[in-house]
């Protein structure tokens, strides 16, 4: 086996603008909660190391733009992702029902290899508000119907289930990751063509001895 | 448009994309695009976080002490290798460099280098790989992304590129780190030495001086060996940094950069001196699909050159083992062994026996052998910081000098500590380091003078026989 002390986990955040999706990552990396909204423009990344299951686990957490005018960040920015966190406002209806447009969205633009297995998280946050329009049970109902998708009802300003629910992003990326055989048999041996090492060669006027 | 440069002339710029980039902390990026209309951002600076940002600003300013970075990373962002720093903390800075090359990516369009400053950040799209590099020593363009193509073809020569190609193939997440660990420490060293060795400059390789006689007969000794050995493609003697003799199969060369690797490894490798080894290693130049193997023994105690064999063929140990054993006897027989410990104790070649008249230093390359001679740095040069300003020196030289399309033969320029000539004939290239306020006259008068007195030394400092088997 390879070293296992180096791993490094991709996590990409989406949902509609506003549901809080840098406030929760501010309280989950920084345990710091502010009023104040500040568009994230085009992206943010935040770096933060956790234990999981006795392995030391750095998190690249990359927190996106809700605003369709500061998206377009292309395709290139979803490959490769180890998991993906779904956040919805309890109080907005409208940021709920996006959520199935950012799974496909992601679906799209990642292409995972396994689409029906990957892993989402749901977030539902803001639940210290009153004024809530999202039932629990909507929502249970909805991952449920997506594989079973595991669902956190948080509050960043509150720091409810923050760190529980990355806990969970964490663990379930890791399992995505951790499954890799090792590619250790070697590749075919170089084939001796004879006399085709002449445009073998890249480098133009560059010289061989 | 990117002005003050003092490379800029030699630069195509128009075919960089031009980003300037405003930073006021890592969690606070804000892109502003000045020419190219496709914006993922607002042009304005957010207001930093402050409190949050303190453990960045110390990573920062950890990282702003060195004034040349290299960063590798997967398609993914995911990081795999930096010259400074850790990269697991590093982690966010790696995703904004694959932010950067996405939002580009996504106008089908490729970036490719971004200026502020006296910043220049250059990169190197080798898909499943992004390499990065950010130097603030007022390199040209072109000498950056060749550092990285270097860096590119090391984790080449570690994997191969059918098997790199085949890993993230399968996972686009992988972490490949994975299989790295342990090559970190080679890059490190590939870098320094892009850094500080004209042949990385120049395209060519150094020689061990010594008199062509016995150059040639220890060649005929190695020659002899390989010849019997089915499958065995080349054979190398090193010292150091210089390469004593190459051996070669018909139709089949070594290209200068994959020496270069080779030479890296070696010189890298402290155990390479006390076991005989047997090690995998990709050519990417040769055949970037699959490995090499290569013999590596130091010859004997008494004599610390280093003899590599490679072959295709990966059962071949023994009988590459019993050919070295076989090449040391004879050398040793025939006083070879001696002549290489007299050419690695002997002082090598002074500048100063040319005898020309305010020359101070100069670099030397025949050009169809693509091997150089760089004489001992001498007084003024004799600190490792006047030794890399006048490398820098050259590197600005050469790259005028090769610029694609020019064809310049001769260039003549007085800078503030010295003269500089470039001289290029279809022969040889000269890059000639002079006094200051030496006349034009007395520089041209100085390669004629120097290229007769190289004609009687060339024989000892240059290999002129790569035999064929």
């Amino acid at each position: 086996m390879a070293t296992r002390k180096k791993v490094l986990l991709k996590v990409i955040i989406l949902g509609d603008s506003s549901v809080g999706k840098t406030s929760l990552m501010n309280q989950y990396v920084n345990k710091k909660f502010t009023n104040q909204y500040k568009a994230t423009i085009g992206a943010d990344f935040l770096t933060k190391e956790v234990m999981v299951d006795d392995r030391i686990v750095t998190m690249q957490i990359w927190d996106t733009a809700g605003q369709e005018r500061f998206q377009s960040l292309g395709v290139a920015f979803y490959r490769g992702a180890d998991c993906c966190v779904l956040v919805f406002d309890v109080t907005s209806p409208g940021s709920f029902k996006s959520l199935d447009g950012w799974r496909d969205e992601f679906l799209i633009q990642a292409s995972p290899s396994d689409p029906d297995h990957f892993p989402f998280v749901v977030l539902g946050n803001k639940v210290d508000l009153e004024n809530r329009a999202v039932s629990s049970k909507r929502a249970q109902q909805w991952c449920q119907n997506k594989n079973g998708l595991p669902y956190f009802e948080t509050s960043a300003k509150e720091a409810i289930n923050v760190e529980q629910a990355f806990k969970t992003i964490a663990r379930n990326a890791l399992a995505q990751e951790s499954d890799v055989e090792l590619y250790n048999e070697f590749p075919d041996q170089i084939k001796l063509s004879g006399g085709s090492t002449e445009n073998r060669s890249s480098g133009g006027d560059n010289c061989a001895c | 448009m990117i002005s003050s440069e003092e490379y800029s002339e030699n630069m195509e710029e128009a075919q960089e994309t031009d980003i300037s980039i405003l930073v006021s902390d890592v969690n606070n990026i804000a892109i502003e695009e000045s020419e190219v209309n496709k914006s993922i951002s607002e042009n304005k600076p957010l207001p930093s976080s402050s409190e949050q940002s303190n453990s960045y600003e110390n990573l920062f300013d950890q990282l702003k002490g060195h004034n040349k970075h290299i960063f590798v990373l997967s398609t993914a962002g995911k990081p795999i290798y930096t010259r400074f720093g850790n990269e697991n903390q590093l982690a966010s800075l790696f995703g904004l460099m694959l932010a950067l090359m996405s939002v580009t990516q996504d106008s089908n369009d490729t970036l490719q280098s971004i200026c502020c400053g006296r910043t220049r950040i250059v990169f190197v799209n080798k898909d499943p790989i992004i390499l990065v590099g950010v130097s603030q020593r007022s390199e040209p363009y072109d000498q950056i992304k060749k550092q990285l193509i270097y860096v590119y073809n090391n984790i080449i020569s570690t994997l191969t590129l059918t098997q790199l190609k085949k890993i993230f193939l399968n996972r686009t997440n992988f972490d490949l780190r994975r299989l790295m660990s342990g090559s970190e420490r080679l890059i490190d060293k590939l870098i320094t030495f892009t850094e500080n060795d004209p042949g990385f400059l120049l395209d060519s390789i150094s020689c061990l001086q010594m008199p062509s006689n016995s150059r040639d007969k220890i060649t005929q000794t190695i020659l002899t060996e390989c010849s019997k050995i089915k499958n065995l493609v080349f054979g190398l003697l090193i010292a150091q940094k210089h390469i004593i003799s190459i051996v070669r199969m018909k139709k089949y060369s070594l290209q200068v950069s994959d020496i270069h690797l080779i030479l890296n490894l070696i010189n890298s490798t402290e155990s390479f001196k006390t076991a005989e080894s047997w090690t995998p290693i990709c050519l990417p130049t040769f055949d970037s699909s699959g490995y090499m193997h290569a013999h590596i023994s130091y010859l004997a105690e008494d004599c610390q050159a280093c003899l590599v064999l490679l072959t295709i063929d990966h059962d071949l140990f023994f009988t590459l083992s019993e050919a070295k054993r076989k090449i040391t006897e004879k050398m040793r027989r025939n006083d070879c062994l001696q002549a290489i410990n007299d050419a690695i104790i002997r002082q090598p070649l002074s500048l100063a026996r040319a005898n020309i008249l305010g020359l101070r230093h100069l670099l030397y390359k025949i050009k169809n052998r693509s091997q150089h001679w760089c004489p001992p740095f001498t007084l003024p040069y004799n600190t490792d910081t006047l030794q890399q300003n006048l490398m820098s020196v050259y590197c600005s030289l050469i790259s005028q000098m090769n610029f694609p399309g020019r064809n310049l033969k001769v260039i003549y320029q007085q800078l503030t500590s010295e003269t500089i000539v470039a001289w290029a004939t279809d022969e040889v290239e000269l890059y000639m380091c002079f006094e200051p306020m030496v006349s034009k006259e007395c520089a041209t008068n100085a390669v004629t003078k120097l290229t007769q007195w190289m004609k009687k030394e060339e024989d000892s400092l240059f290999i002129f026989n790569i035999p064929m088997f």
